[in-house]
């Protein structure tokens, strides 16, 4: 090997080390000048297990950790899922601790709804820039009470339950949510509202009325729009126009609903609003024009204290509304009433009839105090023709806006029999009706463009058309003919369309010599108007512009004059009520400002949110709810008004069309009922700069999208689901709370089908590899849904059993052989759907060639992992590497290194794997990124301190509080929890008991620490799950709130009472009251314990130099540990010598080299080859162990923790010649002869592989997990070496999962033949009698006998563990019947010992690759360095105790502890070193003197807790 | 709008009814469809089988065409559709010089779009309230998807968007894209037996009255095995099997006439007089 390699290599390890730089591993290097410590700070992305993980192992170990996740809350894909494999626990229950954990660390700083938009700097300083999307919700003042989505009116599907419940729009991901806080979920404004020129939150307004909630949508409405009766009913409501609907079916008639909230209300005066309380100022303000723009800025003025006059010069109120809208469009007494309502009784003062400039003037005004002016003054001056002839009639013409002014003032008015009007606008459409209804028998439109050009609403138009208006289109009048001033004729000419004009409109052309005469009584011009400005001269004179509006300032609407402003028709030309209404506020902001002497222009654009875009794929088409009205016979002779307005009932169900187009409606109920005052719909996105040393990235998988393989019917067929929503289906948090029901009809279904490898190991949508987990999940969902309901009847379709993990073979016997769960090898490729029954056909073939048919209830499909497009975006703005299917690109010895040093991954994001490694890898990946950060460790973490414990006086009455939980539905559905919460109130000692929701969540732990300090209490019991899981946690809030954490008790209510007794509620809540009042009794008699602090020796000892030794040594040492690395053998290297080359191609041997020598390098690793532990005691910081060294020297170690990691070797079973026939040999033996025989003795050797030689079976009953990759791997070698070889792998599964799978199909496509057998009814026969091998065996997929004839025959043993029981026993440790250890917990902590400071990894732990080895011993020792870090730790109190005096040194504790921790002091009594005991109590239990205590579990507790479990009256 | 239309064979001889029926609505809607001049076969059956080079090029030639007329061409019958575009997307077999593409449209495609549609739903006078029917759509047009271009392939909704615009409800099944065995109806009349039986089993177990297609071959085929001595179904359970255009036409107000029906094998009259949609006499289109 050269050095460039060894470079390589050096370089290699220093990146599986996460350290900086490879140098680092040459202690000759001298110290860089500029060196710059690095950042004592860890950023973790993803909030899932993994992410918790690492952060906790992180933060536990020195450093600051921002744990970012992108939704809004963590918890990750395990929040989602019901149990968990092999050990049935529940996920959220095992998982809700460490959420909590994790909540609640000073050192860990959650960020929800964040993401990385980019990391700059290098490993050690990097700077990562955060962005935060708006909650909505302050975390920190959120109590999680949920009254704001109590009220809020907006329902969406729930992603947390995968759309199949709903949930509001403001929302906590689920119940035990970390944070707890809610959020909002907001996708911007709503079309709807951006369509209202007056802002009006229509969006919110409906979907109140959707709510019944008419009140409240009045008081939205009323925010922006005083006017509700008024524009309800003439408003051409442009949000319809806007309305997402509209490119459906229709609009939400949303017009039509305001008009139901003013009818409402005048139905119900009792709900109207009550006056709200007016400041009085001293300033006045004088409104010259009573049109809506002047009523609004009235009403706005007046709301704001100013004293406000309306002067109009007509008699009435109402300018336009009243003048220009005819009556049965909106009725005069509707006007006076809101008029009245909204303006007038808020104390506005009124002078009708008074015209300002002639009856008084402006500068008269100013001397009686008036402030400020706004002139609405209305355009109320119809335009004229201009046409010959029309000055010399003097009567038979009138304009529209005379003409209905007449009218709507009651001036009697006869337009004759044939009346025209002349203009095609809404004004034009009034004049029309009005004439009709004034009784005019023909009444016709002259318009000069066609009808798609008419610029009056089209309903308008059509409301005109069943009147039987007339309509004479593309016509225009050219001259007046009159008789004596008196109007005869009209003479028109036609015209046609030419080319567009300004408008975009084509402009009309008048055709020659077309024109023609029309005889006429009345003509009325309704072309346009223009507001009367004449009286006004002397005050505005300037400020007319040359349009004969009023010139002003666009912002603040203030003419040159500083103290005139002005608004509505007379500013912006004629225009609607909306628009007025609109403007009449700006003015009123603007003149209050003015008058506030503030700056009238700043931050006067209104704050927009983005237009939220939905889409109305899959809305089911609804008519639009018509408004009942008179018919055209009915109602064109009168002017009562025609539209009728809708029903309670009508405006529901048609506000219920609405589809929430941004999700939150803003309508700000939350914010209302929110008593915390958390919710904060201002909120915005926020960006941030962090600082960090390394980072870890864990934003997990998303499952595979089922509707990609449509042949299986998700997404048509209701009854098929994904194996995720089935999760839900199981969990009781779901949404049929864990009644597992079909979605079809809810009925419970009996035949259940589960398909695998939906989106795995398929090439036709690109997911080629295998998911890894879903064999398991499928499996153990089939059992769970047995246990839940008994009638189910699990078929599980599939290709390869991958049930590669530790006992997974064990559990997929066990749902087999005791739940029955059916096993069919084949793969589905159709279900069919009855369309009667929703009942789905599955049509496969069996295992002996037989095609065939069957019926099932439900299918679930067991969907693969996937990475989300978000996370490979993320990815690529962090230039982090990913493969072809978005997995992050690691390499054999650096599982858990991205391409970017000091970005390191774990979990799904570098392929898929289940929890287990999951959590292993994230505590390696927390391993890694602590390496390079050695030296600022706890520069940036401050320290948890409890308060010091209250002081208890003597006889300190008992003062107990009780807890009791619902655990949602686990326990409430079946115990009666307020009855027992009720119960608790009564028992002695008791002075407070409650029940709550979730006792462990963060608000309720919180509200537990409040209760504590503000009840005085001095003992608490929880009645809930079980102490296992919880109670560390309860006693922690115990301890934050000043409460020795030993005055606490649990009560099991839900393990060992209403998960056991589900079909009696009523003795189940007996039982409850049993467990709990048992519970009272034991802690009644508690009493404080004391917990001592000592020291922690910071020294690592690893047992064993193989791969986990070495690397675990390595890391350890990079991160400032002293290291003791013991090997039995004379050489390190373990198993890896024996290894050539790694699947990727890699060179092992080389590898090994270099790490050998970087540990022979490292002065802080100790290495003793050739020696064994003998002898260790000690306890958890504090161990003594002494080894045998080939010299037969004994050594003493003092270290923190120990590392055990002895590996396993190839199992050498006497099978088949093995060790007899050399042409028999193992994998390992293989892969050596490949790489160390330039030629295997023939150029195209034929070789068969036999799988599961040995395994599997009863001597060694468990999976090896490598073989089938080994095999692949050396088959793949050899047709590399020898293209005309022949490679037979005789398999059971092939269990080549995650992207193992890759190699499987490379392997097949250079024709490698692999034939599946069955070791009962199909296993190979080896025939070695004769000069060559010959093996027969039926082909499955042939159906046919094969006779294989090969040169070699290669066994695939599998791995068995060195003969360590001794060394078990040595270190007090378990060991499983199969001699593998047996971890903390299979799921949560996979490389832990139960007992303290003790840790495991590697092959010792079970059969594992190279890859997940070092991933594992990463973790070993990031797991350590949570001890090794910490100068001290705290003993426990639960600890046994030798009262001295009635010791008759009897020797039954001696014997009796299997911990070997009692002895025989000096005094010559038993004496227990209260560091090493365990608390198991054996001592305690077995002394016959009696005399050994169990600290939390004393007699004196015990007793009392017994002698309370009797029932008593 | 003005396409190139592509009739093939089948049109022209077994399907007429077919091509009566595109060219009514077509004219109904405003639709101008142009026969494409001088076409040839479209090289499905026969060359496919036995010449591929053949095969190919025919369809390459009237590819040609289309694209000489610059027009997007309409492909009713689903096997020459299927050439048309192999030829399109196989460059290899388009000689000559080169033309500027023009799209090859299914009748179902066409017919969806949304200004079509809109048109169909503004002409109906007729709506078949009351008849219930599966929609079957058959192979060549959706699969494979990568030539067909179909959006929804195993689970398509043309027929079914077009019923429900002539006021039908198209019943919910899983036999959509289900093989007719078309290519086996000759040779291998056990399996055609098997298949179609399936077929006709799931349309009368989802309680349909007919069957509605696009495809010439599965419209005889459906029709024709129902008369198949060996299978035979009772006359009054035989499933009427329709082109879709000939329910658009009914719909939009064809006027009709007894004659046009003997076209089917499965007399439809009695599924169309409980519609109310009784058979009258009036000109052939």
């Amino acid at each position: 090997m050269n050095n460039d390699s060894i470079d390589h290599d050096n370089r290699r390890i220093a990146d599986a080390l996460g350290s900086p730089r490879a140098p680092s591993l040459k202690k000759t290097d001298k110290p860089d000048p500029d060196f710059k410590p690095p950042t004592g700070a860890v950023l973790v992305v993803g909030g899932g297990i993994a992410g918790m993980q690492s952060s906790l192992d992180l933060a536990n170990a020195g450093f600051k950790v921002y744990l970012i996740e992108a939704l809004t809350a963590i918890g990750g894909r395990m929040a989602q899922i019901d149990k968990t494999f092999p050990t049935n626990d529940c996920s959220m229950c095992i998982m809700s601790p460490k959420l909590v954990d994790v909540g609640r660390h000073k050192n860990i700083e959650i960020l929800t709804s964040t993401e990385v938009e980019a990391l700059d700097g290098a490993v050690g300083h990097f700077t990562a820039k955060l962005r935060t999307a708006p909650r909505f919700v302050k975390i920190d003042a959120c109590t999680g009470c949920g009254e704001c989505a109590a009220v809020c009116p907006v329902s969406l599907s729930d992603a947390h339950n995968l759309d199949m419940t709903d949930r509001r729009a403001i929302f906590r991901k689920y119940a035990q949510a970390i944070p707890g806080a809610f959020a909002v979920d907001k996708q911007g404004e709503s079309p709807c509202r951006f369509g209202c020129p007056a802002n009006v939150n229509c969006h919110a307004y409906v979907r109140l009325i959707a709510a019944g909630r008419f009140a409240e949508a009045l008081a939205v409405e009323r925010r922006e729009n005083p006017f509700p009766a008024i524009c309800g009913r003439i408003c051409p409501h442009p949000c319809e126009t806007e309305c997402t609907r509209g490119g459906l079916d229709a609009p939400v008639a949303i017009g039509a609903l305001k008009r139901f909230l003013a009818d409402w209300e005048r139905q119900n005066p009792d709900q109207a609003p009550p006056l709200p309380e007016i400041k009085n100022r001293p300033e006045k303000v004088a409104i010259v024009g009573g049109g809506p723009a002047g009523l609004t800025a009235a009403r706005e003025l007046r709301l704001q204290g100013f004293g406000v006059t309306v002067f109009e010069a007509l008699p009435h109120l109402g300018g336009m509304l009243r003048y220009g809208i005819p009556d049965y469009r909106l009725p005069p007494e509707e006007l006076d009433h809101e008029i009245k309502t909204a303006v007038l009784d808020l104390g506005v003062e009124l002078r009708t009839s008074t015209r300002v400039g002639t009856d008084v003037t402006v500068a008269e005004l100013r001397d009686q105090g008036f402030g400020a002016f706004l002139l609405c003054l209305g355009a109320h001056v119809g335009l004229k023709l201009n046409i010959p002839g029309e000055a010399e009639t003097t009567s038979g013409i009138v304009d529209a806006a005379a003409f209905l002014r007449d009218v709507n003032a009651g001036v009697e008015t006869h337009p004759g029999k044939r009346v025209f009007v002349v203009g095609g606008g809404n004004v034009a459409m009034d004049a029309a009706r009005t004439s009709l209804r004034l009784g005019a028998k023909e009444v016709t439109v002259l318009y000069r463009r066609a009808r798609e050009q008419m610029p009056a609403n089209p309903w308008e138009i059509e409301e005109a058309e069943e009147e039987e208006i007339n309509f004479r289109l593309l016509c225009n009048p050219v001259r007046i003919l009159h008789k004596d001033g008196k109007l005869t004729a009209i003479e028109c000419i036609k015209m046609e369309l030419g080319e567009p004009d300004a408008s975009g409109r084509r402009r009309p052309v008048p055709v020659e010599g077309s024109e023609f005469r029309l005889e006429a009584d009345t003509l009325i011009p309704a072309i346009s108007q223009k507001p009367e400005l004449d009286p006004l001269t002397s005050d505005v004179d300037q400020m007319i512009n040359k349009w004969g509006t009023l010139e002003v300032d666009q912002v603040t609407l203030q003419t040159a004059t500083p103290d005139i402003f002005a608004a509505g028709d007379a500013v912006s030309g004629p225009a609607t009520a909306v628009e007025a209404i609109q403007a009449g506020k700006r003015a009123a902001e603007s003149i209050s400002r003015y008058l506030k002497k503030q700056d009238l222009r700043a931050d006067r654009t209104p704050r927009r949110g983005q237009r939220a875009e939905r889409s109305v794929q899959g809305v089911t088409v609804s008519d639009r709810l018509k408004m009942r009205r008179l018919s055209a016979a009915e109602r064109r002779d009168n002017f009562t008004e025609f539209e009728l307005g809708y029903t309670e009932a009508e405006a529901v169900a048609e506000a219920t069309r609405c589809l929430d187009c941004a999700t939150c409606c803003e309508c700000l109920a939350c914010e209302t009922a929110c008593q915390a005052g958390a919710v904060f719909h201002a909120d915005a996105t926020g960006t941030r700069d962090i600082e960090v040393g390394s980072v870890v990235l864990a934003p997990g998988f998303e499952p595979f999208p089922a509707g990609l393989r449509p042949e299986l019917g998700y997404g048509h067929y209701a009854n098929v689901v994904t194996s995720l929503e089935f999760e839900r289906l199981l969990s009781a948090s779901g949404p049929t709370e864990g009644h597992v029901r079909r979605p079809s009809d809810g009925t419970t279904p009996v035949r259940v089908a589960w398909i695998q490898c939906v989106g795995s190991r398929d090439h036709s949508c690109h997911r080629d590899y295998c998911s890894s987990v879903c064999c398991m999940y499928a499996s153990k969902e089939a059992l769970i849904a047995k246990e839940h309901d008994v009638n189910i009847e699990p078929t599980i379709f599939y290709i390869d059993m991958r049930a590669f993990g530790k006992g997974f073979d064990d559990y997929v016997a066990r749902a087999e052989n005791d739940y029955g769960v059916r096993y069919i090898r084949s793969m589905v490729s159709r279900v069919i759907e009855d369309p009667v029954t929703d009942n789905l056909e599955i049509r496969y073939t069996t295992p002996h060639g037989e095609r065939t048919s069957e019926e099932f209830d439900l299918v679930v499909l067991s969907v693969g992992v996937q990475i989300s497009e978000q996370v490979k975006q993320m990815a690529q703005r962090l230039d982090v590497d990913l493969d072809d299917f978005g997995f992050a690109q690691t390499d054999t010895f650096t599982p858990l290194a991205t391409n970017r040093q000091g970005v390191f991954v774990c979990g799904a994001f570098g392929g898929p794997k289940d929890i287990p490694e999951t959590v292993s890898e994230a505590s390696g990946a927390a391993g890694a990124a602590a390496c390079h950060l050695a030296s600022a460790r706890s520069t940036l973490t401050t320290a948890e301190v409890f308060p010091e414990p209250r002081a208890m006086a003597e006889d300190e009455d008992l003062n107990i509080g009780v807890f009791v939980c619902h655990c949602g539905i686990n326990i409430a559905a079946v115990v009666d929890v307020e009855g027992v919460a009720a119960y608790a109130k009564e028992l002695p000692g008791v002075s407070y008991a409650n029940n709550v929701l979730y006792a462990c969540s963060q608000d309720n732990q919180e509200k537990m620490r409040e209760i504590i300090a503000e009840k005085g209490l001095n003992r608490v019991v929880v009645a809930s799950c079980s102490p296992r899981t919880h109670e560390p946690l309860f006693q922690q809030t115990l301890q934050q709130a000043g409460l020795n954490k030993y005055l606490f008790d649990m009560a099991n209510i839900r393990d060992q009472c209403s998960w056991v007794h589900r079909t009696d509620n009523q003795r189940a809540t007996g039982k409850a009251k049993r467990l709990l009042r048992m519970a009272v009794a034991k802690v009644s008699r508690a009493e404080p314990l004391e917990e001592r602090e000592f020291p922690v020796d910071s020294g690592l000892l690893v047992i064993g130099g193989g791969l986990a030794g070495l690397t675990a040594a390595l890391q350890a040492a990079e991160q400032g540990f002293a290291v003791y690395l013991v090997e039995r053998e004379t050489q390190l290297g373990g198993n890896l010598r024996h290894l050539r080359r790694t699947t990727d191609g890699e060179d092992v041997t080389a590898f090994l080299r270099s790490l050998i020598e970087a540990v022979n390098a490292d002065p802080r690793i100790r290495v003793y080859t050739g020696s064994e532990v003998v002898a260790q005691t000690g306890y958890v910081g504090n161990f003594e162990t002494e080894i045998m060294t080939p010299a037969g020297d004994s050594r003493r170690i003092h270290h923190g923790a120990v590392l055990l990691a002895t590996g396993g070797h190839e199992a050498r079973p006497a099978l088949h010649g093995l060790d007899t026939d050399d042409r028999v040999c193992t994998q390992l033996d293989f892969e050596q002869r490949l790489a160390d025989e330039p030629d295997l003795g023939q150029q195209a050797p034929h070789v068969v592989m036999l799988q599961c030689a040995g395994s599997r079976d009863e001597h060694q009953p468990y999976c090896s997990r490598v073989c089938c990759n080994q095999a692949i791997k050396n088959a793949l070698a050899l047709v590399e070496r020898f293209p005309d070889a022949q490679v037979d792998i005789l398999y059971r599964d092939i269990r080549s999962y995650g992207l193992g799978e890759l190699q499987y199909q490379k392997a097949r496509r250079a024709g490698i033949h692999f034939t599946r057998y069955d070791p009962e009814t199909n296993a190979p026969v080896i025939d070695r009698a004769g000069k060559r091998l010959k093996i027969t065996l039926t082909d499955p997929s042939l159906r046919w006998p094969v006779e294989l004839e090969p040169d070699l025959l290669v066994l695939s043993t599998g791995m068995a563990p060195h003969e360590n029981e001794e060394l078990g026993t040595l270190l007090r440790v378990p060991r499983a019947e199969n001699g593998f250890f047996i971890e903390a917990h299979a799921k949560l902590r996979p490389v832990d010992f139960a007992s303290d400071g003790q840790y495991l990894a590697g092959i010792v732990h079970g059969p594992k690759s190279i890859p997940e080895t070092i991933s594992q011993a990463s973790a070993a020792v990031a797991r350590a360095a949570t001890i090794l870090s910490s100068p001290k730790l705290c003993l426990t109190g639960v600890v046994s105790t030798v009262d001295p005096e009635h010791c008759a040194v009897c020797l039954t504790c001696v014997r009796a502890c299997p911990y070997n921790v009692p002895r025989i002091n000096e005094e010559h009594t038993a004496e227990i070193n209260p560091a090493l005991c365990q608390g198991c109590g054996i001592c305690a239990a077995e002394c016959p003197a009696n005399t050994i205590t169990l600290g939390h579990f004393t007699d004196q507790q015990l007793t009392a807790k017994l002698d309370a479990m009797e029932d008593k009256p | 709008m003005t396409l190139s239309y592509y009739p093939g064979c089948s049109l022209k001889g077994t399907a007429r009814e077919y091509d009566w029926s595109i060219l009514w609505v077509a004219h109904k809607l405003g639709l101008e469809l142009c026969e494409l001049p001088d076409w040839n076969c479209c090289g499905a059956s026969s060359a496919h089988m036995t010449n591929h080079d053949l095969s190919g090029q025919l369809s390459a030639r009237n590819l040609h065409l289309a694209q000489q007329s610059g027009r997007d061409v309409v492909v009713p019958c689903p096997a020459c559709f299927s050439r048309l575009r192999a030829a399109d997307q196989n460059p290899a077999a388009q000689a000559g010089e080169r033309l500027a593409p023009v799209q090859i449209l299914s009748l179902t495609t066409l017919l969806n779009r949304a200004e079509v549609l809109d048109g169909i739903r503004a002409a109906v006078v007729t709506p078949l309230t009351g008849l219930r029917v599966a929609c079957y759509y058959g192979c060549l047009s959706m699969r494979p998807p990568l030539l067909t271009g179909a959006i929804n392939h195993e689970h398509p909704q043309g027929l079914d968007t077009l019923v429900k615009a002539v006021g039908g409800s198209p019943m919910r099944w899983s036999h959509k894209t289900e093989c007719c065995s078309g290519s086996l109806g000759m040779t291998r009349p056990d399996i055609a037996r098997s298949l179609i039986g399936d077929i006709l089993g799931a349309v009368r177990r989802g309680g349909a009255t007919a069957v509605v297609t696009d495809c010439p071959m599965c419209q005889a085929n459906l029709e024709a095995r129902q008369l198949d001595p060996k299978s035979a179904v009772p006359k009054s359970e035989r499933l009427p099997v329709f082109y879709m255009t000939e329910l658009i036409a009914l719909a939009l107000g064809r006027p009709q006439k007894r004659k046009y029906w003997r076209k089917h094998l499965v007399d439809p009259r009695a599924v169309l007089s409980a519609l109310g949609q009784v058979p009258e006499t009036g000109a052939e289109p």
